[in-house]
């Protein structure tokens, strides 16, 4: 059962965050316009180490969801997800996800002090790179103790960012079970493949551990359920993007119908294109509700349940922007579909996405469970329980340990809404 | 601000002291799945006795809100109102929703939410006087006689004249209006009428209202698809209205129509919400287990109903702030009449044969109500596809269809 009780003012932008995302636009607009972004990717890095530090520095992106003492700025993800809002609607490819949101909470989740001490400062800062291996993909990793410490073994691939990050933080296999690592990558024991990938804006590593040095985070046993925390703050931090993504599509197909001429009339005059961008509008104010309210529900524990929200989130951002790359395309068309456009790098982005966190339909079904919406499983046959079936869902959703943790997710009862 | 509100929790605790003691609570989940009333109607059919018995029924209740200061909340006191911000009501309604209250049928939304605000605008301080109270305390209802045969969607093309009267102090009527619920309890009809053939479509046209016990007047119910009648058809042959229930200048009707029309735009935020989740709740007691597929249905729904409500509260949260509320108040209806879809498609799934024939069993053929009643929300209240053109054109700002030169497009 579930109950929506949220704060409707949590729902909406407060003047603070309408003014850092006036500062961000008009950033990234000069920093990372189209022909910008096209050059970072091309770079070796495949993001601009300048503009990343610019984003630190100058506007404190990086520190601002992370907490003073650990030399953030102490405000909320709320914030961060303005910045992630923005960042998504021009791609800008600097690895914000995998450093900020999913290392940050992977570290910040793991309560383990020393090590926030260690990393979090460096990423506040714009000095350290970092991602994760063994949290959104399988992965066969297996720490074992050393001479000198903990060492790293095993495969870890389609790591977000994982090329280049100067951390790892790693979920491995320990003799005691699974436990989370922070891995500083040497070139001597550490071997790292950049994968061809569809999206040019956000890479992807295969990462092989062969015997590399890390020290674990966090206690033992700890590293299922922050490994879900995790995911669910990426998918959060990703319906943000998605959101930003699907506000530029409608923006720049609006801009062109409204101007191209055929027929002797601006193509936008016609209903069938008017009804198509209508929807898409109902579309992208969906994903703006549902973006919202994990971001709410992220920032403030009392909101409601996360787990809720953000594959809600999920389901509806990545449907929002599937549909609107797709019309970013076909409403441009012939122009649309040539390599100097930028309408397929949007379209490279949204489909890229839909593989990092779990795919629309696992997210319906872990809904699903989450809900009790499954039927009664005691009375009559029992077929394969969903998730074993296979077809529909992605694996990231269906690990044993996550599924059992999150269906003892207390949720609220349901009594209408408000 | 020159007065001050109440905050808006203390409203709200106060609104639940005041309804604890006027109303009883809702259980948990209304009632235990798999007894009590199992209707999923989303029009009701009922006889003219039913009707009259049910409208007494809410109408009573509408009464005892309004005498007790929890009625006409955003109206200014001399209307019995509180002068209150417009999301009071729908933080009323927010804790309104927990007890057990009469549902009210269109007709009462029609008059409180569509009409008055109407008549604040464009009546005579005499009509105010004279209507106001009594339509906001419900003791006279109004209903729409807008739609005609050939005046649908293109509601500016209508054809039901008015014409001064002899003496010239009144005006004669003649027409035939269809779907128009509550025509057989209102007191009044709102009557879109052409005052002037002569003048192009969106010109020439005035309101009145029309007593509907006025001689002349002719109530039809409509059976509708579902095989129940809710809306009615009117006719008009030679009704006389004094021109004292004229609203509005004449010719000026127009103004007066898309005032209501706009109302009607944004009063479908929870459409279609309590069968969801009803639906939902099949999905959860439903004695076999779903499978991945049908896990996927269920889960989308419930997402759906979560986002409906979500862009409520956003829309309610802008009117909290004194913003002006963007793009989310005006995507409502079309969200809200697919989410009515996908209750149609999940519950058609989970139920298989028990939709197609009646076994008797407890909430399942009853669906057949939802499932043959829910297209006519899409067509009531702005099409789906006029929705879709007030969205590109108001909302997106793209170029209205060119003109027809012809007199007579829009």
């Amino acid at each position: 059962m579930f109950r929506l009780d949220v704060d409707p003012t949590l729902l909406l932008e407060t003047e603070e965050r309408r003014q850092l995302r006036e500062v961000l636009r008009e950033f990234l607009a000069a920093a990372c316009g189209p022909e910008e972004l096209r050059r970072q990717i091309a770079g070796p890095r495949g993001y601009d180490q300048v503009l990343w530090e610019r984003l630190a520095g100058e506007i404190g992106v990086h520190g601002l969801a992370l907490p003073e003492e650990y030399g953030g700025a102490g405000y909320s993800f709320g914030d961060l997800a303005v910045a992630l809002e923005e960042a998504g609607r021009v791609l800008c490819p600097a690895p914000l996800l995998s450093t900020v949101v999913l290392a940050g909470h992977a570290l910040l989740g793991s309560g383990d002090r020393r090590a926030c001490e260690r990393w979090l400062p460096g990423i506040a800062a714009g000095t350290l790179t970092a991602t994760v291996a063994g949290f959104l993909h399988d992965a066969h990793v297996a720490a074992e103790r050393g001479p000198d410490g903990w060492l790293l073994r095993g495969t870890a691939d389609f790591v977000p960012d994982g090329q280049g990050a100067g951390l790892i933080l790693v979920a491995a296999r320990a003799p005691d079970g699974p436990r989370l690592f922070a891995c500083e990558p040497e070139a001597g024991d550490c071997d790292r493949t950049a994968r061809r990938v569809l999206d040019p804006t956000r890479r992807q590593a295969l990462v092989r551990f062969r015997g590399a040095q890390a020290e674990p985070v966090g206690d033992a046993g700890q590293a299922p359920a922050i490994v879900e925390a995790v995911r669910d703050a990426g998918r959060t931090a990703l319906a943000a993007e998605q959101l930003g993504g699907c506000a530029h599509a409608l923006d720049a197909v609006l801009e062109y119908v409204s101007h191209r001429t055929q027929f002797g009339r601006p193509i936008g005059s016609f209903q069938a294109i008017k009804h198509r961008l209508a929807d898409l509008l109902v579309e992208t104010e969906a994903a703006r509700s549902a973006s919202g309210y994990a971001v709410a529900c992220l920032a403030e524990r009392t909101a409601g349940s996360l787990p809720v929200a953000a594959s809600a989130a999920a389901v509806v951002c990545a449907t929002a922007y599937r549909r609107a790359v797709a019309e970013y395309v076909q409403l441009h068309g012939g122009i649309g579909f040539t390599w100097e456009h930028p309408a397929h790098l949007y379209v490279r982005r949204a489909r890229a996405d839909e593989a990092l966190f779990g795919t629309a339909d696992g997210h319906r079904v872990r809904l699903a469970g989450l809900l009790g919406l499954a039927g009664r499983p005691d009375s009559g046959p029992r077929p394969a329980p969903a998730g074993r079936a296979g077809e529909v869902v992605d694996r990231s959703l269906t690990e044993p340990e996550n599924l059992s943790e999150l269906s003892s997710v207390q949720l609220r009862p349901f009594e209408g809404e408000v | 601000m020159t007065r001050t509100h109440p905050m808006p929790e203390d409203f709200r605790a106060e609104a639940r002291r005041w309804l604890s003691g006027v109303a009883a609570h809702r259980g948990p989940q209304g009632q235990e799945w798999g007894s009590g009333d199992d209707s999923v109607a989303v029009f009701e059919n009922w006889t003219e006795d039913e009707e009259r018995a049910r409208t007494e029924h809410i109408r009573a209740w509408e009464r005892t809100r309004y005498d007790q200061g929890w009625g006409a909340l955003g109206w200014p006191g001399e209307y019995g109102g509180r002068d209150l911000p417009a999301h009071y009501e729908q933080l009323y309604r927010a804790e309104e929703a927990a007890f057990d209250v009469p549902r009210r049928t269109e007709v009462f939304p029609v008059t409180q939410q569509l009409v008055a605000p109407a008549i604040r605008v464009w009546g005579t301080e005499e009509q105010k006087r004279r209507w106001l109270r009594p339509m906001l305390r419900t003791d006279e209802l109004a209903c729409q006689l807008f739609s005609e045969t050939e005046a649908g969607s293109d509601l500016a093309a209508v054809r039901t004249r008015a014409v001064r009267d002899a003496d010239g102090d009144g005006w004669v009527l003649r027409g035939h209006k269809v779907w128009t619920s509550g025509a057989r309890v209102a007191t009044w009809g709102v009557a879109v009428c052409r005052t002037d053939p002569d003048m192009p479509k969106h010109a020439g046209i005035t309101v009145f209202l029309v007593r509907m016990d006025a001689p002349g007047v002719t109530v039809r119910p409509i059976r509708q698809m579902t095989g129940g009648s809710s809306f009615n058809e009117v006719y008009l042959d030679d009704v006389r209205v004094p021109d004292a229930d004229r609203l509005g200048p004449v010719g000026e009707g127009w103004r007066v129509t898309l005032t209501v029309l706009a109302a009607e735009r944004l009063d479908s935020g929870t459409l279609g919400l309590d069968n969801a989740d009803r639906a939902l709740d099949l999905a959860r007691h439903l004695p076999r287990p779903l499978t991945g597929g049908e896990q996927q249905q269920a889960g989308d729904l419930f997402v759906r109903t979560l986002v409906q409500r979500l862009i409520g509260l956003r829309v309610t949260a802008a009117l909290v702030a004194g913003r002006e509320p963007g793009a989310e108040a005006s995507v409502g209806k079309l969200y809200a009449t697919a989410t009515m879809r996908a209750t149609t498609d999940l519950v058609q799934q989970l139920l298989g044969p028990r939709l197609a024939a009646d076994t008797g069993e407890w909430g399942t053929f009853a669906w057949t109500e939802h499932l043959l009643g829910a297209p006519g929300y899409s067509i009531a209240g702005g099409s789906d596809e006029i929705q879709r053109n007030i969205l590109a054109e108001r909302v997106l700002g793209l170029p209205k269809e060119p003109k027809q030169t012809e007199e007579g497009a829009r």
